[in-house]
């Protein structure tokens, strides 16, 4: 003698009786045919959902209203297809290969920009130095440097040498030498 | 031998019912009327079971049957049409609940409402014994209903009050038939732990 099948439904397998009957364990599956105890209670308790169903139906209301249907003629296949969800979604999509799109656009001439302005910018650079170069050696402008008489040619290294002589040190020498002073 | 005159009647309403849903689909208009003749109490009943008002269920029904009117064409396979419009007639709920729950945050007459569901008196109930026994079962369905989780409730009321069998309540939730066993599990043993409503029950079959 099998105990399982002498073993009646407790609560627990009965509700899984009435749930699906398939899904309780072979042995309580046999139980189930064989004893009447436990049948009675499963249908015991179908009965009383069944019941509850049945007044359920008797207690609700009949509909009176007649259901009004629109003249035109249901949506095509293509219209259906087409509803908002659809058309929000194509347009997100549309959306995101133009963000793509330019956004290649964008980075490509960035790159392409970067390239190109390289010898131009060292072009700009050593023209900057050369400046830069030529106010180290004179920082005055043009106009400036001719009132200066810097940059006119008619004063050159002799009328320079007549406004400023150059002191000769053997002619200092022989002068002291004659007085009978040193110069330490 | 009853049996199989059985399974051959449904075989030919199934068969039929899938014709009428492909003719619908076609545009064909009355195909759809008669569709309509069908399910309208069915889908009016199942609204009223979780509105409890019958001037808004007589409406979203209008609503439900107007969608799937738009919609015939989408549906898939017509074997379907059950469970299809049931998905439409519980999302049109869902929409009005939720809709009921806004204005209920503004209005103070909608609480009362939402917490003693209407069952309407009048001319249509005459009379009082079987006014009385109905609200007090649709009190005692509204108890035991709340004590129920949203899963455990729906899946509990399309079980016993729409008559769908799990595979059509696994179609029209979308979930796994497995999920919908273990929520009607535990939806009984809650229902089993309430004696108000298995009392009433007896003394109206009595």
């Amino acid at each position: 003698m099998n105990l399982d099948s002498e073993h009646h439904l407790d609560e627990q397998e009965l509700i899984q009786a009435v749930v699906d009957e398939s899904d309780l364990p072979q042995t309580m599956q046999a139980h189930l045919v064989t004893c009447h105890q436990c049948r009675a209670s499963k249908e015991s308790f179908e009965q009383d959902l069944a019941s509850l169903g049945q007044m359920a139906e008797r207690y609700a209301p009949k509909p009176q209203k007649r259901i009004a249907l629109p003249v035109h003629e249901p949506k095509s296949a293509f219209w259906t297809f087409l509803n908002w969800r659809t058309a929000i979604g194509a347009a997100a999509t549309v959306a995101a290969v133009l963000i793509v799109f330019w956004g290649t656009t964008i980075v490509r001439n960035l790159t392409e920009y970067g390239t190109d302005s390289v010898p131009a910018e060292l072009m700009q650079a050593k023209q900057l130095m050369t400046e830069v170069n030529m106010l180290v050696d004179n920082a005055l402008p043009p106009l400036y440097l001719k009132i200066s008489a810097e940059n006119n040619p008619d004063y050159d290294q002799e009328f320079y040498q007549f406004l400023i002589p150059q002191i000769e040190s053997e002619n200092l020498t022989s002068y002291r030498w004659k007085r009978g002073t040193s110069s330490c | 031998m009853a049996s199989t005159e059985d399974t051959n009647t449904t075989s030919g309403t199934s068969r039929q019912l899938v014709s009428l849903v492909n003719q619908a689909k076609d545009g064909n208009r009355s195909a759809f009327a008669q569709l309509v003749d069908r399910f309208h109490t069915d889908v009016f009943r199942m609204v009223y079971y979780r509105i409890r008002a019958r001037s808004d269920a007589e409406d979203i029904t209008q609503d439900v049957f107007l969608k799937a009117y738009q919609k015939i064409s989408s549906i898939k396979d017509a074997a379907r049409f059950r469970g299809w419009l049931f998905s439409i007639t519980l999302n049109r709920i869902r929409d009005f609940q939720r809709k009921k729950r806004f204005r209920s945050l503004f209005k103070v007459d909608d609480e009362n409402l939402e917490s003693h569901p209407s069952v309407e008196t009048g001319s249509d109930h005459p009379e009082a014994l079987d006014h009385v026994l109905k609200e007090d079962f649709w009190r005692q369905v509204g108890l035991i209903l709340n004590k129920l989780s949203k899963m455990e409730r729906e899946v509990f009321l399309l079980r016993f009050f729409d008559h769908l069998n799990l595979n059509e309540i696994a179609g029209t939730l979308k979930k796994n038939e497995s999920t919908v066993k273990t929520h009607l599990y535990r939806a009984l043993a809650k229902f089993k732990k309430e004696p108000g409503i298995r009392q009433l029950l007896k003394e109206v079959i009595q």
